[in-house]
Order: C-alpha cells, then sequence, then structure tokens
C-alpha cells in the first residue's frame, strides 16, 4: 500500500479517500481520470500480486459472454471484463452491489485465453472493502462474517448444537491408530439447517450400512472459512482455519471427508496446515464411489426417476469432479440420468457461491432460476446435486412455484439412501 | 566456384532463396517433403491486399526454377538424419539417397493451427463450422465449388457469415500468446470476397484488436466496412449448432457492454500458425536454438536475420517467426544473397 501518512485511529492511510463513489462524472459527462483514480489504481497494483495479471488483460470479453450472469435479463450489467478495465484505471465503483454479484464459479477462469485469476481479483478487491472499509458491503454479508468472527458459523448459533442431528448416534471413541477411520467434516449447512440435516443422516447412515468407521468433530468444527475468504474477511478465515486444523489433527483419522465441495474446496487449496499433520481431505462423493466400487455399498431398491445432475461449480469448474457423482447415481438401478443444456466443465452456477448463499436477490434476478428451467426441459422428475448451497438455492428457488412443483431438488446421498435402504 | 545449397522446404521461402542463388550461378537442390511445389501458397486462390492470383504467382516461380539448370528438386523427400562433417553437410534421405551441400537454408515454414484444439467452437464436430483455409477452397473460382460459399451441412447457399478471428492465436492457455499476424488481414480479405460477390450477405467478423498493419492491409479493413462488412469487438466464447444447422454465436459487444448472438448458416475461424512440426528434430540435427514456442532464433533480429549461431545454416521465411508471402519471398530473395557471400568467402578461405 502507498502510505503517505499516519492514519486516523490505527487505520493506516493509504493515500487517497474513498468518497464512496470513485467514478465521479464531469459536466460533459466523460470519466474524469484524475489524482483520484491515480492514487486507487496505484493502491490496488501494490495491494495484490493477482492485480499484475490484469495488465495481461486483452479486454476480449469472453469472460463476460462466459459469465452465467450474462443470462439474466436483469443483470446483464456485470462484466467481469469491464470490472478489469475500471480496475486498472483506478475507475472502479465499490460503493455499489456489483462488486458482490461475482458467485465466484470460476467459468471466466476457465474460458479466459490469458489465465487471468478473475476469481482471486475479485477476492481482494472484496478485502478492500471487508477489511479496510473502502466500499460497500451488504448488510447480510456482515451479518454472516460477524457470526463467523464471533461464533464460528454463520448464524451465531450455539456450537454446542453443531452435532445435535447426531446426538442419539454411537459416537466411536478417538480414531487415532485406526488406519481404515474416516472423519466426516460436516459444515455448517447440514449441521444446523432443518433441510440439509437430511443429507448429513442420509451420508451418516450410508457410512454404517458399510461399516466404514468414522467421527464427526462435533461442537469442535468450524465454519470451514470458505464464505469469509471469497468474501475477502481473509482474518476471519484464518482464525476458523486454525481451530479447525488443530482440532482435525486431534481427531485422529487421517482421511477427512466433507459433505460440501466449499469445505474441500478450501481445506484441500487453502488449509496448509492438514498435509503436515498426515491428513489428506477427499469430497464426499469420492467416499461414496469407492464404496460403491468395492461392493461395501449394495443398492437393493430401483428408484425410477428420470433425474438430471447439477454439478457443483467447485466440483465441476474447479476440481474436475465430473464423472464421479454421476456413476454414483448410474449405479442405482431404475435411475435415468439426463443432462441439462450446460452440464459438467459447462456446468451453470446456482448463485449460492462467493457468499451468494448468504445474499438476499429477489425473485426474477436468480442464476438458480435459469438452472430450474434448464432441469425442466429435460422433463426430470429429480434434480439432484452434491452440495448444500446448490441444494438451498435451487430448493428456494422452486419452493412455491406451480410450475416446479413436479421437480424435486434432492442431494446424491439422500437419493442413494433411498437405493440402499428398504 | 563449385558449391552446392541445400533448401530445406519448397514453399515460397525456399523458390526465392532457390532462385536468388541461380542469380549467382550457385547450383541449389530444394527437398520438399510433400508431392508438390509451392507450400501453402498454393491453397490460395486470392492474395491480400491487392487480390493477385496466387496460384500465378506460384506457377510462375516454379516456371522459373524449372528453366534453372542450377535448380534440382527432389519431392516426396524426406530427410533420415542430417550430420555436419568438415564443414560439409550430409543429408541422408529416407528413400536412400544422400545429398552433400556446403550451406543450408531451412524454409520449412509453419503449421495451420488444429481448430480441433479449441473445442468450443465446434470444428470437426458441426459441418457449418469450417476454418480460413476450408473457405479460402470454397471462394477459389476453380475450387470445387467453383467460386460459392455454400453451407457444408446441406450445400444450400450461404448467406450469413461469421469469422472467429484470433482463433489459436492470442491464447495463454492454448500455449500460443503470440499474434499470428496475417490472420486479420486474410480474412478480411475473404470477408471482401464475399460481400463482392454476394452484396446481399450478411458477414460479421469477431476480432479482438484489428492488426491490419502492412502496407494497403488497413486501406484493404476500410474498404471491407465501406462494403458492410460487420466487425463486433469481441471473442467469441462458444458455437452451438441448431437443429436446421445454422450454427449460433455468442459474445460481448465489448465496445457496446452487451452480450450478442446470432445464427449464421457458415462459420469461419480464423486459424492461427503453429511452429513447423518438424523443427525440433532439425534443431537437434544442427544444434540450434528455438524460441519458447518452437520457432528457430536468428543469430541477430536485426543485422544477421537470416544467419544461425551456425555456420553455413541460414532461415527464411516464417520458420522463424510468421510473416505474410511477400514477406516470406523477400526472405528467400535476401537469404540467398548471404548465402552467396558466405559460399564466396568459403571459397577465397579454401582456395
Amino acid at each position: 500500500m502507498a502510505k503517505t501518512g499516519s492514519g486516523e485511529k490505527g487505520q493506516p492511510d493509504y493515500g487517497w479517500r474513498f468518497q464512496g463513489k470513485i467514478v465521479r462524472l464531469c459536466e460533459d459527462r466523460s470519466v474524469r481520470m484524475d489524482e483520484s483514480s491515480h492514487l486507487m489504481e496505484r493502491a490496488l497494483r501494490q495491494m495484490s500480486m493477482e492485480y499484475f495479471a490484469l495488465d495481461r488483460c486483452l479486454q476480449c470479453g469472453i469472460c463476460t459472454e462466459g459469465c452465467p450472469h450474462t443470462k439474466l435479463e436483469t443483470n446483464a450489467r456485470f462484466s467481469p471484463r469491464s470490472f478489469i478495465q475500471k480496475a486498472r484505471l483506478g475507475l472502479l465503483d465499490l460503493s455499489g452491489e456489483d462488486l458482490w454479484l461475482c458467485t465466484q464459479c470460476g467459468q471466466c477462469k476457465l474460458i479466459c485465453p490469458y489465465e487471468i485469476p478473475f476469481l482471486d481479483v475479485m477476492i481482494s478487491l472484496r478485502s478492500l472493502v471487508v477489511e479496510q472499509g473502502a466500499g460497500y458491503v451488504p448488510a447480510s454479508i456482515k451479518g454472516v462474517l460477524s457470526s463467523l468472527s464471533s461464533a464460528g458459523n454463520p448464524w451465531k448459533e450455539d456450537q454446542s448444537r453443531r452435532g445435535e442431528w447426531y446426538a442419539d448416534r454411537d459416537r466411536p471413541g478417538n480414531l487415532s491408530g485406526r488406519q481404515d477411520a474416516v472423519m466426516l467434516f460436516v459444515g455448517c449447512l447440514p449441521s444446523y439447517d432443518k433441510r440439509a440435516q437430511k443429507i448429513a443422516r442420509a451420508a451418516a447412515e450410508l457410512l454404517q450400512r458399510a461399516g466404514v468407521a468414522f467421527d464427526i468433530l462435533g461442537e469442535a468444527e468450524v465454519c470451514c472459512g470458505e464464505s469469509a475468504l471469497r468474501a475477502g474477511d481473509q482474518g476471519t478465515f484464518e482464525r476458523l482455519k486454525a481451530i479447525n486444523t488443530r482440532n482435525l489433527a486431534k481427531g485422529g483419522a487421517k482421511r477427512i471427508y466433507t459433505l460440501s465441495p466449499h469445505c474441500y474446496d478450501v481445506m484441500k487449496n487453502r488449509y496448509d496446515g492438514l498435509e503436515a499433520s498426515g491428513c489428506q481431505v477427499y469430497p464426499f462423493v469420492i467416499l461414496l464411489h469407492e464404496l460403491i466400487s468395492k461392493g461395501a455399498l449394495p443398492v437393493r431398491n430401483g428408484v425410477h426417476k428420470r433425474v438430471a445432475f447439477h454439478d457443483p461449480c467447485l466440483f465441476s469448474k474447479h476440481h474436475s469432479i465430473i464423472a464421479e457423482p454421476r456413476e454414483v447415481l448410474q449405479n442405482i438401478p431404475g435411475i435415468e440420468l439426463v443432462e441439462m443444456e450446460h452440464s459438467g466443465e459447462k456446468s451453470f452456477c446456482c448463485g449460492g457461491g462467493g457468499g451468494g448463499v448468504w445474499r438476499d436477490t429477489a425473485k426474477g434476478e436468480r442464476l438458480a432460476e435459469i438452472r430450474l428451467e434448464e432441469a425442466l426441459k429435460t422433463g426430470a422428475d429429480i434434480l439432484a446435486t452434491a452440495c448444500p448451497y446448490c441444494l438451498t438455492m435451487l430448493e428456494e428457488s422452486a419452493r412455491g412455484e406451480e410450475r416446479y412443483q413436479d421437480l424435486k431438488v434432492m442431494d446424491l446421498c439422500e437419493l442413494l439412501r433411498e437405493g440402499v435402504f428398504s | 566456384m563449385d558449391k552446392r545449397v541445400a533448401i530445406i522446404g519448397g514453399g515460397v521461402a525456399g523458390l526465392g532463396a532457390a532462385l536468388s542463388l541461380d542469380r549467382y550461378g550457385i547450383e541449389s537442390i530444394i527437398i520438399e517433403k510433400s508431392p508438390k511445389l509451392g507450400g501453402k501458397v498454393t491453397g490460395y486462390a486470392h492474395l491480400f491486399p491487392d487480390f493477385k492470383d496466387g496460384k500465378a504467382l506460384v506457377a510462375e516461380l516454379i516456371d522459373t526454377a524449372g528453366r534453372s539448370p542450377c535448380i534440382r528438386v527432389l519431392t516426396n523427400a524426406s530427410i533420415r538424419t542430417m550430420t555436419r562433417q568438415d564443414g560439409r553437410f550430409e543429408l541422408s534421405m529416407t528413400s536412400g539417397d544422400a545429398v552433400c551441400a556446403d550451406a543450408v537454408i531451412l524454409t520449412c515454414g509453419f503449421e495451420v493451427f488444429d481448430a480441433r484444439k479449441q473445442g468450443e467452437y465446434g470444428y470437426g464436430v458441426y459441418p457449418n463450422v469450417i476454418t480460413a483455409p476450408e473457405l479460402e477452397l470454397f471462394l477459389d473460382p476453380e475450387g470445387p465449388t467453383k467460386g460459392k460459399l455454400l453451407r457444408p451441412s446441406d450445400g444450400q447457399p450461404a448467406q450469413r457469415v461469421a469469422i472467429i478471428f484470433c482463433v489459436g492465436s492470442r491464447n495463454k492457455r492454448l500455449g500460443n500468446p503470440y499474434c499470428s499476424r496475417i490472420c486479420c488481414s486474410y480474412s478480411t480479405k475473404q470477408a471482401i470476397e464475399i460481400m463482392e460477390r454476394h452484396p446481399d450477405a450478411n458477414v460479421t467478423c469477431f476480432y479482438m484488436d484489428i492488426r491490419t498493419y502492412g502496407r494497403g492491409f488497413e486501406e484493404m479493413y476500410q474498404y471491407a466496412q465501406e462494403l458492410g462488412v460487420k466487425y463486433v469487438r469481441g471473442r467469441v466464447s462458444e458455437c452451438s449448432a441448431l437443429p436446421n444447422g445454422d450454427i449460433q454465436v455468442r459474445a460481448e459487444n465489448t465496445l457496446m457492454c452487451r452480450p450478442v448472438q446470432g445464427a449464421f448458416d457458415v462459420v469461419s475461424l480464423s486459424v492461427g500458425m503453429a511452429p513447423c512440426s518438424d523443427g525440433a528434430q532439425i534443431a537437434a540435427w544442427l544444434d540450434l536454438e528455438l524460441d519458447p514456442y518452437g520457432f528457430f532464433q536468428a543469430k541477430d533480429d536485426y543485422l544477421s536475420p537470416y544467419k544461425t549461431h551456425q555456420e553455413g545454416v541460414f532461415l527464411a521465411g516464417s520458420i522463424s517467426g510468421l510473416k505474410p508471402i511477400r514477406d516470406c519471398l523477400s526472405d528467400g530473395f535476401s537469404a540467398g544473397g548471404d548465402v552467396a557471400l558466405y559460399l564466396q568467402r568459403l571459397h577465397q578461405g579454401r582456395a
């Protein structure tokens, strides 16, 4: 950061003042490029290495065309290309909603011919706003970040209730030294949310049926911090990461399976301490796939439904997990698996990533609505997914809408559970 | 002076080099791996920016070379290995023949980018997505369609044509971050040809930056716009086929900050150029340097652009970086001069 003097009350002085709006119009309506835009550009440049990548951008616009927001008629204003152009001229307006529209789905990163890490750029810009007060943070995001920081979950819920859904089951005790034991990292939604708890219960029942020795951290588990990280709150993320890393190491199991692709993503990419304690993290669907391949989860009942699979972006676009969930589904007799217009790597975001799940989005402006339409077109009875955020986003948008009443949104664990238990 | 030069590659740069050496009375042998001389220029009915007949140009070069007693041609000829002994080059051919030379000029040219590598455009999947060389064949008055542009799917005349620039160029993801330099111009030339023959046609070019840098190129771009060729600034993210065979194209019009889309009869991909596929092998035989992409490195780009770090080995044409046809020819002529001077010194040194 370019420091030009001492700031007030411990706040660093970045050498320019954000007056709410950075893009100011001259009398002739042209954009004014003046000292303030110059200082912002300098500050952004010094803020992060990611920023240097912006200089490579060709402004070709392929990211904008690929961005799911472009498919929303009401939201066509969001353009990653234009964001980069404004950022490198120091003309970004951080006082509006735009910074928070990005769901971090990764489509732009996937198709960019110059491999510009736009997602990291967004995180850096959000950091500027969240950690240094340089712009607007939606109230819902502020609330979640404050809960994560103080309570370890997004709703200021009691941490001791985190393992409540599991309370009536036998805990196996310390898993140390048991080579085959696994730790289930449940995540916030499946721990607290009534609907998402069904995923956790189904997962636990499947593990018991397969005879896998497993445990959960219960109240020792806190949020993985993915939402905090992608909302730009690096400090909170680091604190959550430290707690989880410590408690997972104590838990004893070397293999950790996460129910949410979001937990998997950060734990795999950013929990650098896990590997040091000899732990490996995988998504839960990989364990299911493995158990089925080994014959440990015999499927007794047919599920005679037409099923469309919605790829969570973090699986398909970030970690190339595309075949495994489909193979798990196809293993259930009777299921007719169909593909939507966007599938696999080209999957279409539900709108829940990058903090989107915590934001209030008006009807008619939701990405999930586009996805539901795609599912309807396939004539599917069930829209299956493998992510608690996707499940919530899709189900919330379908709720109370007559046109979706015959379309059921389910997690892959729930579907497999139907097949395994009579 | 009893010296001989091996020219590897019989495209316009190789022919230019042979004709140049011929003027100095120096014997040369052109080694061409395909059945005929002329290289990629034989596929261009008209050249830019003057719409000169490309085939006539090649025919003239081949004809002149054929009448020279100094120029020998080996076609369908592949080199098995190449060594250097006592300052002379020994080339053993897969046919079993051997060629000896005192100097070598490398004129192996380039490869056309394989559009299948950019899967989002559906080349090889959708019949109505074609590449620029295929469009060139359609536009050839002596070609299979007698110069008519037809939809490959059903043979119907194509009225709505999209041309997508920078396919396989300026793309770090595919390992080709460089600009191929000639695609903007050849695509604009093709657009003009379509518009001149079908004034009602809708020709839309999706570009990122227009780089019509050569003499007369920019004027050609202006003329295309006068004819009504539309230029949309935005990289196409995806092509998809509609049930009737039309190709749906989507992009952001970055100058309008709006997404745009349209259906076209034919989509032509302006494929860029890749380094010559034999380059690595040749560089290994002769201990030459390649740049990170695989183009040959000259001894000095400013002062000795046709020489290499190895005495007696010279470069001409697109082997050292992508060039339009005019530059490849003048490369060939100039390299011939450099080689003549080198051989003269060699002769005097030995004499």
